[in-house]
């Protein structure tokens, strides 16, 4: 053995005492130490051994054989780029709010049991999604998830995965943009903050393309000073009573403020609002991605909430549903993203230097991400458990004011009191934290805990609204590229009808798409935002049933990828998790539309609700509302469930016309050429 | 952090190494990379006509945000 092989033994050991001790604590609080070395420490084995072995002997990655950033260089998209840069590149594009919000949201059964899914969720299917998928688009010049499905097993099979993206972009993007109307509501701080990101981003738009063409940094260092300077500033809006009315806006007016700016960042030329906004928000993304581990590395806060709550039973305030198969859906992002693999099959594949480059940056890029979510959730654990869920819990649930909320806590077996809560509202500079359910609040609560105790105690307040701004800034940066590509997507379906609409430079066509997309979110989440229960409780499961039936679509072309090579042998890699995968959100999705219990099934909830209005408790034309939009998230649901077992089968079609030899083992890829790179 | 237009002129070790950390923020973000790519144009199209800073970057952010999504939720 040499000594090598002693330090992954060590760490291999260091990693299962971790474990160990997260899995045996009983007492009040626990360091975040153990679960960061915990996650580290199963990382780095898995990544030095089972991301090897999938490269090596699944994939056979081959530093011979030319990527297609050397085959077809052209300087702008297909450009050979060294790999540390190209994981910087790649994990900006792949990390968002997602790892962020779900996490917060799963800790409702408390930190053990959404770390486990974390870490081994990632290991053994979310990061061999994404280097599969990665890898294969890399053999395929580039192609997208959708051109592969279609071409590896099937034009029709091709089409549901592009009906599926759309879908779930539209569900994404309205329950993202509730997220942020949560965290912004009745808030004039951050609502200054977020409207003068416009202004500094049109500035930054004419900089870069009028005034010094093409000076993107220089540029976005002023965007960066001047949204630091906004943030001071609003501090002063919030604290003056005669600007903060002008800031303060219904959760309502929120939402309305975003369709419409929504819809004008996608009719606008790219380069005046969306593209500086894309730059000044993956900036502020990796610098506080940075700070947040740094603080947390350096403070190593005590966890405060309990390793699992009772909730697990299904009784959590947050969203409805039992630990399974619920946690395994309120956490995608994190562990596995289905979108991931849209990722991974768009501009990263082009930009690869050598295939073996593919594993750091997929398999490697993808821990990245799972680590950010891990501190994502120690900065929820570590808030007072009543805390978390005064701020968690749906403000009717709570009863509406503080003193009634203490009481429904402690009814829970949390120990809280209003002064706690009224004191932590006013150090954040906010009139109140009850019920912004929706994680991002709760986040900046954590973050501005440890970001005081690490950088210097007294600027709690300016902390929280950082941490709000950053997590607004790119979920917005979501919503108007998201609703871009969505307009994209509709106009290329739109134009297999009618040609004319298949334009994209076509203005009648482009504003009509524009509208739709726009107008598939907005009405989601105007009814998540018009919601007795929160809205979270209803759109984050739905996002989450989405995004990890995408990743069942991805994992089935994955298999689909290794069987067509001959290493059928070897397809339990992405068999395996997508079992588990399939197995955990088809129960959701079941679950969520015919559970018996209101607060989980729409169908019940609908019929719930027709008891109300026929009984007199509830007006008419809004029970009628309320069960439209039951009856819509219930077939959204089912379409979702629908689609994915049709790529299934058609899959396993495939896959058993090859293995029984009808068909021949022949992969799609573009042919070998020889690399021209010293080896 | 700028003067991007510059890079391959014989520096000292402390603007290149301000060029190499400009070019990494580039990528990393989805920048265009304009010196790059006079350096790809000058090897493999030794023939065709340089596009100005501003025809590049035009072009560059128009083709890369109508490719598919470039960032995940």
């Amino acid at each position: 053995m040499t000594l090598k092989h002693i330090g992954w033994l060590l760490l291999g050991l260091a990693g299962a005492v971790a474990w160990g001790v997260l899995a045996l604590h009983r007492g009040e609080t626990i360091s975040a130490a153990w679960v960061v070395l915990a996650a580290v420490g199963t990382y780095l084995i898995a990544y030095r051994f089972y991301s090897r072995f999938l490269a090596e002997r699944v994939l056979g990655v081959n530093d011979r054989r030319a990527t297609p950033a050397e085959r077809l260089t052209n300087g702008r998209d297909f450009v050979p780029t060294s790999r540390w840069v190209l994981f910087g590149h790649h994990f900006a594009a792949i990390a968002g709010a997602g790892p962020l919000v779900g996490p917060v949201l799963a800790a409702q059964f408390g930190y053990l049991p959404g770390t486990i899914w974390l870490v081994f969720g990632v290991v053994l299917g979310g990061a061999v999604q994404d280097f599969i998928i990665l890898f294969g688009s890399m053999r395929r010049d580039g192609k997208s998830l959708g051109q592969m499905a279609k071409e590896e097993t099937g034009p029709v099979t091709g089409l549901l995965a592009m009906v599926a993206v759309l879908a779930i972009m539209v569900i994404l993007l309205a329950v993202l943009a509730l997220v942020v109307v949560n965290a912004l509501k009745d808030s004039p701080w951050g609502v200054f903050t977020i409207l003068c990101t416009l202004p500094i981003a049109i500035l930054m738009g004419f900089w870069m393309k009028i005034w010094r063409p093409g000076r993107t940094l220089e540029a976005s260092l002023a965007g960066v000073l001047l949204l630091l300077l906004a943030l001071v500033g609003g501090r002063h809006v919030a604290e003056s009573a005669t600007l903060a009315p002008y800031f303060t806006y219904s959760g309502l007016t929120i939402a309305y403020g975003m369709i419409g700016y929504g819809f004008i960042a996608s009719v606008l030329p790219v380069w005046m609002l969306l593209c500086p906004r894309d730059y000044l928000s993956t900036f502020m993304k990796i610098g506080t991605i940075l700070l947040l581990a740094l603080g947390i590395l350096l403070v190593l806060p005590p966890l405060k909430l309990p390793a699992v709550t009772p909730f697990i039973d299904g009784t959590g305030p947050v969203f409805a549903g039992k630990l399974f198969p619920f946690a395994f859906i309120t956490i995608a992002c994190g562990a596995i993203s289905g979108f991931h693999a849209l990722v991974a099959s768009g501009t990263t594949p082009k930009m690869l230097m050598r295939e073996s480059d593919a594993r750091l940056i997929g398999y490697g890029g993808m821990l990245m991400e799972s680590f950010v979510a891990v501190m994502a959730l120690c900065a929820a654990a570590l808030l007072d458990p009543g805390i978390y869920f005064a701020i968690n819990a749906p403000l009717a649930t709570l009863g509406g004011n503080v003193h009634s909320a203490a009481e429904v806590i402690r009814g829970w077996g949390f120990v809280v009191t209003p002064e706690q809560i009224d004191g932590l509202a006013a150090s954040v500079g906010e009139q109140s934290l009850l019920g912004r359910t929706g994680g991002a609040p709760s986040l900046a609560v954590g973050m501005a805990h440890i970001f005081s105790s690490a950088f210097g105690q007294g600027l709690m307040a300016l902390w929280y609204h950082f941490a709000i701004m950053f997590e607004a800034l790119f979920i917005l940066t979501t919503v108007d590229t998201g609703t871009r590509v969505g307009r994209f997507m509709l106009q290329e379906l739109a134009g297999q009808i009618w040609r004319p609409l298949g334009r994209t430079s076509w203005y009648p066509s482009t504003v009509l798409a524009s509208a739709l997309v726009v107008g598939g979110w907005g009405y989601f989440l105007v009814q998540g935002v018009l919601d007795p229960l929160g809205g979270i409780n209803s759109l984050w499961p739905l996002f989450g049933i989405s995004n990890q039936l995408l990743a069942s679509v991805a994992l089935c072309v994955g298999t689909t990828l290794i069987i067509k090579s001959g290493k059928a042998r070897y397809a339990w890699v992405t068999l395996l998790p997508l079992a588990w995968l399939l197995a955990a959100t088809l129960t959701a999705g079941w679950q969520k539309v015919f559970a018996g219990d209101p607060r989980l099934g729409f169908l019940a909830h609908a019929t719930q609700t027709a008891a109300q209005v026929a009984s007199g408790a509830l007006d008419a034309s809004r029970g009628a509302r309320l069960i439209f939009n039951d009856r819509l998230d219930a077939v959204v649901t089912m379409a979702f469930m629908v689609v994915t077992v049709l790529v299934l089968v058609a899959s396993a079609r495939e896959w058993v016309l090859i293995l029984t030899r009808r068909k021949p083992a022949k992969a799609e890829e573009s042919p070998f050429v020889e690399t021209a790179y010293a080896g | 952090m700028q003067g991007s237009g510059e890079a391959g002129r014989p520096g000292s070790r402390a603007v290149n190494s301000v060029q190499r950390i400009g070019s990494l923020l580039r990528c990393i973000a989805g920048m265009p990379d304009y010196a790059a790519h006079l350096e790809h144009l000058r090897r493999y199209h030794p023939n065709r006509a340089i596009p100005t800073e501003r025809e590049y970057y035009e072009e560059f952010v128009r083709s890369r945000y109508e490719d598919g999504p470039t960032r995940c939720c």
